[in-house]
């Protein structure tokens, strides 16, 4: 017989293989054939490990014991120290990505940022209206915008990120983006702030975040937010140029009336074009004309990508209120490194050259 | 002739189970979970349903399976939940780094299986309790046909991010 593969080991490891058809050829061959032998010993060894784990996760909490006897006496939930609570955060699943989900999570930004005029949805509206319209109030947005989403890249950045980002509207280089696992684990953050000429960065490297503090900065000639605004201007005017983008009227959350803009499909080619759509789709609430939802694929200098977000909150605060905790500050947490870096061109190189600056003196010792 | 003894009350049954199997889904809420809050919350709510079962008349046959597919449903929304938004702000996290007490092969075990998708997390966590594969199906919400294979992947997957670890 042959050797069994890993399906097949796994259900004899489990001991699940009686009820399929075969299973006991399969224990026969176990028993002859060392290689599977080992296999499936091999996997009964990991079972017990991930046991082991489940056994470090430790005995149950006296308060909680409690907790639940007396939630189960008075038949209801007992809020204590371990109240009830929305879930706030988990595990990291990915390596860091520094600069490219901060990038995208940017570019995304500012195309959420597009709040088109809030005079209601007019009886006909085309989809070049739509995104005229779109286009015309980018850039008008004012105050300081909180936005969150979810964010799916492949090709800029490959994999799935929530973003948190607040960006001060009258000043177009003070913001703070935050860039988090899809679990909440934080990825990597940066923030700044002209007033008080400072710019900080957060990487997370092997569990642990290394912050990043520059004092004083000069502003880049263009933040995240504005480069990305440059890039979602390009890629709505060339929705807009399409021949035909198709309109189509939708229920969406709550039964609110969405319109969704399509360009149609294209089959690609190979272009000198700094950008190349061949794909993009943006769902807009009928109520605000906020664009809830945007996909697209192409080309960016050459090189594929996909890239799509859904909005899932936004908060627009006035610029003059003064908010406490300052929202554009990127503070460290416990046990966080902190190190002082110095100014340069790029904000990325005062990073890299940051963290290269610690290796080497860590190396002398 | 003999008589069946009645059924013990709900709440003493409720209280008798959740002593019996308390702490391993416990365990199982916080492995899966990766908060020991959530976790405590999970299993108060799910023994809370579990009272609501028997007080209605609920099926009292297999409710170790039972409390699992509940806790593992409650689980699956939490997660579902933390993609939602959060007004998330840096000053104000307050979590708690997890202990790391144990051999370092334990908590590199125990980082490996963090760094799991939920799913995975979930599979694993509940073969280890020793869920069947029927049982197993029935609280992840998958087919039976399909545990096998997802659990060869999910051992697969621990075993890449265990070796990184170590």
């Amino acid at each position: 017989m042959r050797c069994l593969h890993e399906v097949e080991l796994q259900a004899v490891a489990d001991g699940e293989a009686a009820g399929a058809s075969g299973a006991n050829a399969w224990a026969a061959h176990v028993a002859e054939c060392a290689r599977c032998h080992e296999r499936v010993e091999s996997i009964r060894r990991d079972l017990r490990d991930v046991a082991a784990v489940l056994e470090t996760a430790g005995e149950i909490p006296p308060r909680l014991e409690a907790r639940v006897r007396e939630a189960i006496t008075l038949q209801e939930p007992i809020r204590g120290s371990t109240r009830l609570r929305e879930p706030v955060e988990v595990p990291a699943w990915r390596r860091p990505r520094i600069v490219l989900p901060l990038a995208a999570a940017a570019l995304v930004t500012l195309i959420v940022s597009g709040v088109l005029p809030r005079f209601g949805a007019p009886p006909t509206l085309s989809a070049s209206q739509v995104l005229s319209r779109s286009l015309e109030t980018l850039a008008s947005a004012q105050g300081v915008e909180v936005l969150e989403y979810e964010l799916v890249s492949d090709g800029l950045a490959n994999g799935s990120w929530r973003i948190h980002l607040v960006v001060d509207h009258d000043r177009p280089t003070r913001y703070r983006v935050t860039t988090l696992a899809a679990d909440g684990e934080v990825v990597a953050a940066m923030s700044q702030d002209p007033v008080r000429q400072r710019r900080t960065q957060l990487v997370r490297v092997d569990g642990r975040n290394y912050v990043v503090n520059v004092a004083p900065v000069s502003n880049p000639m263009l933040s995240l937010p504005q480069m990305a605004q440059a890039l979602a201007e390009t890629t709505i005017t060339m929705m807009q140029a399409t021949t035909d983008p198709k309109l189509t009227v939708v229920d969406g959350p709550q039964g609110r009336r969405q319109y969704v803009v399509e360009m149609p499909p294209v089959t690609p080619t190979t272009t000198a074009a700094t950008l190349d759509l061949h794909r993009a789709r943006a769902v807009v609430s009928a109520t605000d004309f906020r664009i809830r939802e945007f996909e697209a694929s192409g080309t960016l200098l050459k090189q594929p990508f996909a890239i799509s977000f859904k909005l899932l909150q936004h908060l627009v605060l006035s610029g003059n209120v003064q908010m406490t905790p300052d929202p554009f500050e990127l503070l460290p947490g416990p046990g966080d490194v902190v190190l002082e870096g110095v100014a340069a061109e790029h904000p990325f190189e005062e990073l890299l050259t940051t963290l290269a600056r610690e290796l080497a003196r860590a190396r002398a010792f | 002739m003999p008589v069946a003894a009645a059924p013990a009350d709900p709440q003493t049954e409720t209280l008798r189970l959740f002593q019996e199997h308390g702490a391993s889904l416990y365990r199982f809420c916080r492995v899966t979970l990766g908060r020991a809050d959530d976790a405590e919350d999970v299993v108060q709510e799910t023994f809370l349903k579990l009272l609501q079962h028997l007080e209605n008349h609920g099926a009292r046959s297999n409710l170790r399976a039972w409390l699992y597919t509940v806790a593992a449903n409650a689980c699956r929304d939490r997660l579902r939940g933390r993609l939602r938004w959060l007004p998330w702000r840096l000053e104000q996290d307050t979590r708690i780094v997890d202990v790391t007490e144990g051999r370092p092969e334990v908590q590199a075990a125990r980082r490996a299986m963090r760094a799991l998708a939920p799913r995975d997390r979930l599979l694993l966590s509940l073969r280890a309790e020793g869920l069947s594969y029927r049982q197993i199906a029935q609280a992840a919400g998958i087919r039976e046909a399909s545990v096998g294979r997802l659990l060869a992947r999910a051992v697969q997957r621990w075993k890449g991010k265990y070796a990184l670890l170590t």
